[in-house]
């Protein structure tokens, strides 16, 4: 095609490649996945003896628990799903060369960077963030912290996420291949899509939220101090958009979670219409939900009973999406690969956080586990380590595509089993700390737990060793795994038809569909409207 | 299809409606005790859901393994029946607790009229409560048992009074008076803690809750009444450094800020290089306007006191007495 590929590490810097640009990417985000465990290692070891001096401060522990929360949620997983995924995957998946504007995806790159950078700062610049990731004034206005390092790092991130967010929307609809209808999509793209909707609709309102953090803090102004302004203002405004991010992040894994177990139990997804619509139902329903940050918050008492339904009932499209994934296993044939295995390892640490997440939306009983290691425990269920556990079982599963190489299985389930056996274990004791009311975010704890935590403390350290595993086999097979087929899943996948790595244009000629990717075992003749058997598969080069 | 989907709707109300009536009808008198029956409530139902995802996880993972490299999956798009049901009996689910939730809720946010009345200031890192007989404690309450509502707000930033005993917590922000109750049914003593982050002292950020009878209630009243008027000055300081140990020590250990054991009349180095006498003026005007005369090496985090001279001398007092 056209213009030769560049070479080199120019190639890098300057590259629009979609492909590229996902690498980057996904090496800078697992820099600070890793930053983010390593923070939790020493989180974890301080609280294993209930004294406030004892490893580091209490003011460091403060800072570690902003920056990890920070580090994780807005610097791995939002750009790892939506900066790496989406990257390699959507023109892959959809059948085009690139995404829509190449050179806008490298600005999003770069800024994303620009950001890490001043996260970085934040740890090091003396008025360390000690504020949370939630950042709440008046503390973040008053306090010793360098808010003013949160507010660009968040700014420099929304403007990523927005032109991120204007880029794929536009790739989706307008560069989908000839014949790749809506209802062909793989549930991965559909996950991004609305993923991308809810970073355009919410990220305005976050930067609007920490930009009058700003001016209050170096301006002088009144935004969200008692004189005249409001404190509560800047918790709506920023759980408008966060906790829809929580979404942002889920959507994606949703659908990687589809596209592993078809392919794996080498079945159709079951049900692929109520998947797509509870996805969507998610991606509306998610903006009606923001105040259960609020029950204890002082806030108007009718408002909690709303948001509580709202909270509650998003239950339903995502408990669909749970049985879905169960009966697309019956009748199977299930092939437990690594990918797999995180796959089903993600509905089970999903499942568990998922029913606890319901308790923590039901307005009478949060009001005893608010802001208690009750939610510790369920958001690092139902996120941050189900999600990331999924996410690091989504690039094993692309692996030998990006790379040409296989991964090395025998690490890849070592890894994985250490990982899963740590993380069901590690924050169980959690709940039982927040059923007796034991507060979040304190450095030191009542010594009564102090066994629990310890319980906890080994198990962490288990996940987390399972977790360098992984690293290091990506690492390892990227440089030295055997080569990999253009398709060793036998996937029906568009993305599997080409070459493994793919060409620099990805398809030669631009593909015609005629099915779509989950069609495994379809009979012949079935559902005639629909072609050939094995369309993805018909166009391979 | 639209028929099965008319039926199901039909059967949801005729589910729901009398379930509304059941669980909305309860009324709990204590609704710590209403918490705990809805834990209970909740924690069958959240083990039903678990087992019945994670029963047929394990089976279909052992039962449909692959058997030869050609094998495939039966070909299946899905079942109309089946997803109704598993949208159905969730929204079921869903409302029978959100019902019970509600009611619960209405419970925690309806004060009975005879509830005693008390105000609390939340303040980095301390809760200083005045009774309805106008006696101020720092640390350390008393309430008489039955039911107690708080009126609270903060004097610096956001910060959140819990009492897990009574299974209930309400933020105090600055500039807004928000409020809880809890019915103090048991005499004893209990644990409060804030649970909103609020500083490098958030969590030393604790008091004590102590629940007595009537009888032991009026005579605490009748002694602090006393007191408040036969107090030296050492001890009225000593009362109001209740606000500082959070972040200042008396024994000498290290914490936040300096300790205040043997300070008066030491040598201070300040953050612009020069070394003061910590005399009664400097102290003074130090926890008026503590931005103004930073110590070396500490983060700038003191707030300010708005102290009437009385109890600026009280505190400074307080300070000599800690040789
Ligand atoms: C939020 C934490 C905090 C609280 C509450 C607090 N202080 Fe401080 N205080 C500090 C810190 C930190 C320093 C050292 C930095 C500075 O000079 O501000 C300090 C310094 C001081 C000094 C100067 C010490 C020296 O070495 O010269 C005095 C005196 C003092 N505080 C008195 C008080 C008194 C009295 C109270 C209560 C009425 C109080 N502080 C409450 C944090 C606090
Ligand atoms: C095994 C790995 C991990 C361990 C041991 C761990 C441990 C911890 C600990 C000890 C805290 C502080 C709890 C408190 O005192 O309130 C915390 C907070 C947090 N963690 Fe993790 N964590 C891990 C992985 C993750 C991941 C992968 C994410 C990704 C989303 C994540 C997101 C968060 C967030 C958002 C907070 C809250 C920060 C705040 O309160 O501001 N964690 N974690
Ligand atoms: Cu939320
Ligand atoms: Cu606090």
């Amino acid at each position: 095609m056209g213009k030769p590929e560049p070479t080199g590490i120019k190639a890098w810097i300057f590259t629009t490649d979609h492909k590229k640009i996902a690498v980057l990417y996904l090496v800078t985000s697992l820099v600070f996945f890793v930053v983010g465990l390593l923070l939790a290692i020493i989180m974890r070891t301080k609280l294993l003896v209930p004294d406030r001096e004892f490893l580091i401060s209490n003011e460091l522990y403060n800072v570690f628990f902003t920056i990890h929360g920070a580090a994780m949620v807005l610097f791995w997983m939002i750009p790892v799903l939506l900066g790496f995924f989406a990257n390699y995957l959507i023109p892959l998946m959809i059948g085009a060369h690139d995404v829509a504007f190449p050179r806008v995806n490298a600005l999003s790159y770069w800024m994303y960077v620009g950001a890490c950078l001043i996260a970085v700062l934040g740890l090091v610049l003396p008025g360390r963030l000690d504020i949370g990731w939630t950042g709440y004034p008046p503390y973040s206005v008053t306090g010793p912290a360098n808010t003013a390092l949160y507010v660009f790092a968040v700014h420099l991130l929304g403007a990523s996420s927005i032109s991120g967010a204007v880029n794929f929307i536009t790739t989706i609809i307008t560069l989908r291949a000839p014949g790749m209808t809506w209802g062909r999509l793989n549930l991965t793209v559909w996950g991004i899509f609305g993923s991308f909707i809810i970073q355009l609709i919410g990220v305005p309102v976050l930067a609007a939220a920490v930009t009058l953090l700003l001016f209050d803090k170096y301006l002088g102004t009144h935004f969200y101090d008692t004189n005249g302004g409001n404190p509560l203002l800047y918790q709506h405004l920023f759980w408008f958009y966060a906790h829809p991010a929580v979404y942002v992040v889920a959507l994606p894994v949703f659908g990687i979670v589809s596209d592993i177990v078809s392919t794996f139990a080498r079945k159709r997804i079951f049900g692929y219409t109520s998947m797509v619509i509870a996805m969507m139902i998610i991606t509306v329903l998610g903006f009606e939900v923001w105040v259960h940050h609020l029950y204890v918050a002082g806030t108007l008492n009718w408002s909690r009973i709303v948001f509580m339904w709202g909270t509650i009932l998003i239950g339903v499209p995502t408990g669909i999406k749970v049985f879905n994934w169960l009966a697309t296993l019956h009748k199977g044939s299930i092939d437990l690969k690594t990918p797999m295995l995180y796959a089903l390892g993600f509905i089970a640490l999903f499942t568990i956080g998922g029913i606890t997440g319901i308790a923590n939306g039901l307005v009478g009983f949060d009001i005893h586990v608010h802001d208690t290691h009750w939610v510790v425990a369920h958001f690092h269920y139902v996120l941050a380590l189900s999600m990331s556990m999924l996410v690091l079982g989504g690039i094993y599963y692309w692996f030998p595509k990006m790379t040409g190489k296989m991964y090395d299985e025998k690490l890849g389930q070592l890894g994985f089993w250490l990982t899963l056996v740590g993380a069901l274990i590690a924050f169980f004791p959690h709940f039982m700390m927040g059923v007796d009311g034991i507060p979040r975010r304190y450095a030191i704890l009542p010594a009564e737990y102090t066994g629990m935590i310890r319980i906890s403390s080994l198990f962490s350290y288990i996940a987390i060793a399972g977790f360098f595993i992984t690293i290091w086999n990506y690492i390892k097979s990227a440089r030295s795994g055997a080569p990999a087929p253009a398709n060793p899943w036998n996937s029906l996948s568009l993305e599997w038809t080409i070459p493994s790595p793919p060409p620099f244009y990805n398809f030669e000629k631009i593909p015609v569909i005629t099915s779509d990717p989950y069609e495994y075992g379809k009979p012949e003749g079935h559902g005639e409207e629909k072609g050939a058997v094995g369309g993805h598969a018909a166009h391979h080069h | 299809m639209y028929k099965k989907l008319l039926t199901t709707i039909i059967m949801l109300m005729a589910l729901i409606v009398p379930a509304t009536m059941v669980f909305g009808g309860e009324r709990v008198a204590d609704p710590a005790a209403g918490w705990d029956k809805h834990y209970h409530f909740f924690g069958v139902v959240g083990f039903l859901i678990f087992v019945i995802v994670f029963v047929p996880l394990l089976y279909f993972v052992f039962k449909y393994r692959r058997t030869s490299e050609n094998h495939t999956g039966a070909y299946i798009e899905g079942n109309t029946g089946l997803e109704i049901m598993w949208t159905a009996i969730p929204v079921v689910i869903i409302v029978l607790l959100g019902v019970q939730t509600w009611a619960l809720f209405n419970e925690y946010r309806s004060v009975p009229a005879n509830a005693h009345e008390v105000k609390v200031e939340a303040y980095q890192y301390g809760f200083k409560m005045v009774s309805p007989e106008g006696i101020e404690t720092d640390g350390e309450f008393t309430v008489p048992a039955g039911p107690v509502k708080l009126n609270m707000t903060s004097r610096d930033v956001i910060h959140d009074f819990a009492v897990p005993a009574f299974r209930v917590r309400e933020d105090t922000v600055p500039g807004r008076w928000t409020y809880m109750w809890f019915n103090a049914s048991k005499e004893g003593t209990y644990q409060v803690y804030c649970a909103e982050l609020c500083g490098p002292g958030h969590s030393l950020m604790l008091a004590k809750l102590n629940v007595v009878s009537k009888a032991q209630y009026a005579k605490w009243v009748e002694e602090n009444k006393m007191k408040a008027q036969t107090m030296t000055p050492v001890e009225r300081g000593e009362k109001l450094a209740k606000q500082c140990i959070g972040c200042h020590s008396l024994d000498g250990s290290p914490a936040a800020g300096p300790t205040l054991k043997g300070l008066f009349n030491s040598d201070t180095k300040l953050a612009d290089g020069s070394v003061v006498k910590t005399d009664v003026a400097f102290l003074k005007k130090k926890i008026k306007a503590p931005k103004n005369n930073l110590v070396d090496g500490y983060p700038p985090m003191m707030p300010p006191y708005s102290f009437t001279d009385d109890e600026l001398n009280a505190v400074v007092e307080y300070i000599k007495s800690l040789k």
